[in-house]
């Protein structure tokens, strides 16, 4: 609720394009801290008699240590290649929980975790650029002197019954005029003839 | 953020000054024309909380144009406060007192009343003729084209005009068409 304001926030981010092409654990080193008497670190004595060969040969990128301490409760430290370092408690952990903690360990970033603003992210947010007032504008009111007789004017105008007559005469003048001009040419070609 | 990219939001959300000229308009059909730049409804990045509106000049807001009885019908209410202070000013009257009040009121009254209103009315420049200072005139990047033509007058023909323009009868030389 309102500890959301303090946690960290940000948008999904990946190291230097991990698995596009080519992909590198990002877990560097596991520490696995356990005891070698006491019945909470069964499971990871379990763990490290029967899967922890499997699981070093499947993550070649991974140092891992074993560090028995007399009494103590266990724990195992996962470091990453980008300095970040988590300390988990695997008391009383089974054989299969250990599998499965240390395989979400070996998967993850190493990038804290946080809360996501939105659940994708891109490095190129558009491609033919941010839309700015002058994207589309017409370049001819660069020089435009305002304010502009053209723009003055409606987009759209009705003609008027006026000018609709006045047109009107236009044409018929420019139709009557080659009406005369095919008379004459017909009568210089009858006289030609 | 990167330089380029403060850069880049600058551009985006650079304020434009447009014009209009209000002359032979009807400030009450010009008024959604207006909201819309003053908003910034145009915008593709537009968001009610976001402050993307353009400032809008206009001019010559002396030369209005109301539709039929609309001067004498149209009355502006106004309200002192104190008892028998209210008072009702037809459009004529208030536009002889000041004749960008019926423009700006207008507008005014066509936006929807919220905090941002007033804010908005801030981008609003209007001016009686067409006599705009030169630091508001500098910054006019675009005008907006009004709704109605402007007709034509019949002082406005000139001489050449007349004579030009095609006559079904003359009248005699007697004929006396105005004393």
């Amino acid at each position: 609720m309102s500890s959301s304001r303090f946690t960290p926030k940000g948008f999904p981010s990946v190291p230097l394009q991990n698995g596009i092409g080519r992909y590198i654990c990002q877990l560097k080193r596991v520490t696995l801290r356990f005891c070698k008497s006491s019945g909470s670190s069964r499971g990871v004595r379990d763990f490290i008699e029967t899967e922890l060969i499997s699981f070093a040969q499947d993550h070649p990128g991974t140092v891992v240590y074993l560090k028995p301490r007399r009494h103590k409760s266990p724990s195992f430290v996962a470091e990453y290649l980008n300095g970040e370092r988590e300390v988990i408690s695997c008391h009383n952990f089974s054989s299969h929980e250990m599998i499965k903690w240390l395989n979400l360990y070996a998967t993850r970033s190493g990038i804290p975790l946080k809360r996501y603003l939105k659940m994708w992210h891109t490095e190129c947010p558009s491609i033919q650029g941010v839309w700015s007032p002058f994207t589309n504008m017409d370049p001819a009111l660069n020089i435009t002197q305002f304010p502009s007789k053209k723009l003055s004017n409606p987009v759209w105008e009705e003609k008027s019954a006026t000018e609709e007559l006045l047109e009107k005469v236009k044409q018929q003048k420019i139709s009557s005029d080659d009406e005369n001009d095919d008379d004459n040419t017909h009568s210089n070609r009858a006289a030609q003839v | 953020m990167s330089q380029f990219g403060r850069v880049k939001q600058w551009n985006t959300f650079a304020r434009c000054w447009h014009l209009f000229d209000a002359t032979w308009q009807n400030p009450l059909q010009c008024s959604p024309l207006i909201e819309k730049y003053l908003k910034g409804l145009h915008k593709p990045i537009y968001h009610p909380f976001v402050d993307c509106g353009d400032h809008v000049v206009i001019m010559n807001s002396k030369q209005i144009a109301f539709p039929g009885e609309e001067w004498r019908r149209r009355v502006y209410f106004h309200h002192t406060g104190y008892s028998g202070g209210a008072s009702w000013t037809p459009a004529w009257e208030l536009h002889e007192k000041d004749p960008t009040m019926i423009f700006r009121k207008a507008v005014y009254h066509y936006m929807k009343g919220n905090l941002f209103r007033r804010v908005v009315m801030e981008r609003l420049h209007i001016y009686p003729d067409s006599n705009v200072p030169e630091e508001i005139m500098e910054n006019i990047t675009n005008q907006i084209q009004p709704l109605r033509p402007i007709p034509k007058t019949l002082d406005s023909y000139s001489n050449e005009e007349i004579e030009k323009y095609p006559k079904i009868i003359d009248y005699p030389q007697d004929y006396l068409l105005s004393k």
